[in-house]
């Protein structure tokens, strides 16, 4: 091989350098642009939406830029967190209006003015914000309020759209008994000969396991409550605490070789798309899917011919533990403030309204922030909406929070455990020990 | 679009600058007495590719070394703490058990097959159609052939239709499906083998090469003297291939120690399969620990050189012998 390369390489060399020049200049290039300034006609929008969601999101701008006059200047960047860190520690323009920071960074940047709270700039349209947003994702006095980006009591992400996770799916033709009240009632149900009780799928490529952290995380915000939920994501709580450990326990129920279609082989094998499709099979071979709403893409894939609400439909995470009922798995998306403009706080106060919200929902696939807006495009979703619309925390997924070392070996560790129940407690042991190097700076 | 145009400018004044300087250099050259001239000359034309490989091969290793003894986001100084972690983490040493499996395994099993086919097919009328078979997977990229064989490994429960060709050939002799890549016992070994099915026919090729130079005189005069074809293979053939294989062998070698994209693809480095390469990828990206990739990264570096060295060497006896 070091001849061929010796031979390829100073020309591969001088391609390569000419490639690797032009990137550079071009990938940031359209994000230099446009400062705020204090314009009352245009304002710069970042989102990480692209396809069917951005397409959704221009939908709602265009009465906005219709009648105001006012031109969003939208850019998609993925990585924003990312993006708007390099800005801000580099001193250069900011958007008007991106998504809120990496969580590690709100303190540092609300203390220093990077982004404007709500109160400082939605007005008297703060109130009617306040009341007609879903609590869960407004409640100052929550347990976890950094998670939705209150700081010191102000507010600095802008709800717009929602999802819940920790939904359990069925086949309406196969499960036609009433939904289980708690989790060992469900553990409890007979499913027909040749079926099992859960389905499950954790293949995900390079994010093998994120499924199951879904499940876990439903359980454990549901099992020892809010308070427990936040310290563990903050890692204050170890990974063999009985809490946590319980948790696990609770959850290989769910993928015991008992309770599973396929049993663990299948489980780790199956893509997570994929793992619905043993509800529809002819004979089934099991009742329920754990997952969020939007699995029922998939099912579709497989099914074409399946209609929400007839064929299929959901219930919400039966009770773990009745006092901690009011914990809903679920997440969000939102929107900060960078640059104070005339023309972006109108566009703050307009993305909340009710019109607005309408907009969003009409194009599909989500629920809105804004709980004045009861009509949804299909059954599903709207059952979903009165999920969060009951929820006093909406609590973020765990490993999306924690250091992304430490929501790997998660995963890796619900992955082997899934294996293998019995190494449970070398698994937790070993998580306790990327936990104490992965929060230490 | 500035930025565009400064690219481009980069592009175009690069070689505009070197060729700047070659020329001029050589008219200030001339002017030089003869005996300097040819002193000098070599280092002048060495000195742009010197100038080169300093910045963009020679400093970037020297400052990931640096970078190797600094904390997460490189700010403090940590000394060993890097190493001692890489060397004492479950995770990492796993790593490196995985990527000595692989350095066994696979270079074993491809430079033997490549050996054993070349030398075979050499024998026989269909040689080309023979080798061209053997060597079709070289050319496809790992990643598309990782995918494939997602598929050959795919798994279904017992008593479901196997849509992975290995469970389904299995299925037919009556045997259970097997979890080719969770399955702890099977799954190192299923992506090590993915690796020479790509691989054994590169070595083929190379090994192959050489053994049309071996004079076919030497083979008659064996024949003559009455030595089996085994003979002749294990006392003739083999150590004239010697400087080959070792050659096939180190590349191979470095081969295994830098594998990623096979693990990448296939299981992400999950149920025990993670290799040094991956994890290195993986601290970097996931734990955005720049000082323990670092560190990976240069115990990766310092385990290759020993082989480039040998490679090397080797390559310049096998050139002096032509």
């Amino acid at each position: 091989m070091a001849e061929v390369f010796a031979r390829l390489s100073s020309r591969a060399f001088a391609l390569g350098l000419g490639a690797v020049l032009l990137i550079a200049g071009c990938s940031l290039g359209g994000t230099s642009t446009t400062s705020g300034g204090q314009s009352s006609t245009d304002v710069t929008v970042w989102t990480a939406w692209g396809g069917q969601e951005l397409a959704a999101y221009q939908k709602v701008l265009k009465p906005f830029q219709d009648s105001t006059g006012i031109k969003v200047h939208l850019i998609t960047i993925r990585d924003q967190a990312q993006q708007l860190k390099t800005n801000v520690s580099a001193g250069t323009s900011l958007p008007d209006i991106a998504n809120p920071p990496n969580i590690d960074d709100v303190s540092d940047w609300a203390k220093k003015g990077i982004m404007k709270p709500l109160e400082s700039f939605m007005g008297d349209q703060m109130g009617p914000y306040l009341a007609n947003t879903y609590p869960s994702l407004t409640n100052a006095n929550s347990a976890t309020p950094l998670y939705i980006y209150i700081v010191n009591g102000k507010h600095y992400a802008e709800m717009v759209k929602t999802q819940v996770k920790g939904l359990f799916w069925y086949n309406k033709k196969v499960f036609t008994g009433t939904a289980p009240k708690t989790f060992d009632e469900m553990l409890a149900i007979q499913p027909p000969s040749g079926a099992k009780l859960f389905c499950a799928g954790l293949e995900s490529a390079d994010a093998s396991g994120w499924p199951a952290s879904d499940q876990i995380d439903n359980i454990i915000m549901r099992q020892s409550g809010e308070k427990v939920y936040a310290d563990w994501i903050q890692g204050k709580v170890k990974w063999t605490s009985p809490e946590i450990k319980l948790g696990f326990q609770t959850y290989l129920k769910e993928v015991s070789a008992a309770n599973v279609f396929g049993g663990p082989n299948t489980v780790l094998s199956t893509n997570f798309g994929k793992a619905g499709k043993p509800l529809f099979a002819n004979p089934p071979g099991c009742l329920f899917l754990e997952q969020a709403t939007f699995i029922t893409n998939f099912f579709t894939q497989d099914y074409p011919n399946l209609q929400a609400g007839t064929d299929y439909a959901f219930f919400p995470h039966p009770s773990v533990n009745p006092q901690y009922d009011g914990n809903v798995n679920g997440f969000y998306d939102s929107f900060t403030m960078y640059n104070d403009t005339p023309a972006a706080r109108k566009l703050m106060q307009y993305m909340v309204t009710k019109d607005a919200q309408q907009i969003w929902v009409d194009q599909g696939g989500t629920l809105a922030a804004n709980k004045l807006v009861t009509k949804y495009p299909d059954p599903v979703l709207q059952q979903a909406s009165t999920v969060v619309g009951g929820a006093k925390n909406l609590l973020v997924t765990a490993g999306d929070f924690m250091p992304s070392d430490m929501q790997h070996a998660f995963w890796k560790g619900l992955l082997d455990a899934t294996n293998n129940p019995s190494q449970l407690d070398s698994v937790l042991a070993r998580l306790d020990q990327v936990q104490a190097a992965a929060y230490a700076k | 679009m500035d930025r565009i145009i400064t690219a481009g400018i980069a592009v175009v004044a690069v070689p505009v600058v070197l060729l700047g300087y070659l020329i001029l250099g050589e008219r200030l050259l001339e002017r030089l007495p003869q005996r300097l001239q040819s002193w000098f000359r070599p280092y002048f034309w060495a000195l742009p590719a010197i100038a080169f490989a300093g910045i963009f091969m020679v400093y970037p290793t020297i400052r990931t070394a640096i970078l190797s003894f600094y904390n997460r986001d490189s700010t403090e100084f940590v000394g060993w703490a890097n190493y001692n972690y890489f060397f004492t983490f479950p995770d990492t040493l796993l790593s490196l058990r995985n990527s000595l499996f692989w350095l066994i395994f696979f270079t074993i099993f491809s430079v033997g097959l490549g050996l054993i086919i070349a030398i075979m097919v050499d024998r026989v009328g269909y040689e080309s159609i023979a080798k061209i078979a053997i060597f079709l997977p070289v050319p496809i990229s790992a990643v598309a052939a990782s995918i494939i064989w997602k598929f050959m490994f795919d798994y279904q429960p017992p008593g479901s239709v196997q849509t992975g060709t290995m469970n389904a050939a299995l299925g037919t002799v009556g045997q259970q499906p097997v979890a080719w890549l969770v399955n702890k016992t099977t799954n190192n070994a299923a992506l090590i083998f993915v690796a020479i099915w790509s691989f054994t026919g590169f070595c083929m090729v190379i090994i192959s090469a050489s053994l049309k130079s071996i004079s076919s005189e030497i083979l008659e005069a064996a024949r003559i003297d009455g030595a089996s074809e085994l003979r002749i293979v294990r006392l003739i053939v083999t150590p004239l291939l010697w400087p080959t294989i070792t050659v096939v062998g180190t590349t191979m070698i470095i081969t295994a120690l830098k594998q990623f994209d096979i693990v990448y693809v296939l299981t992400g480095g999950a149920y025990d399969t993670n290799v040094i390469a991956v994890q290195m990828y993986q601290q970097l990206t996931r734990g955005g620990h720049f000082g323990r990739a670092a560190a990976v990264g240069v115990v990766l570096f310092v385990a290759i050189i020993p082989l480039l060295v040998i490679n090397v060497r080797r390559f310049q006896q096998q050139e002096e012998m032509r």
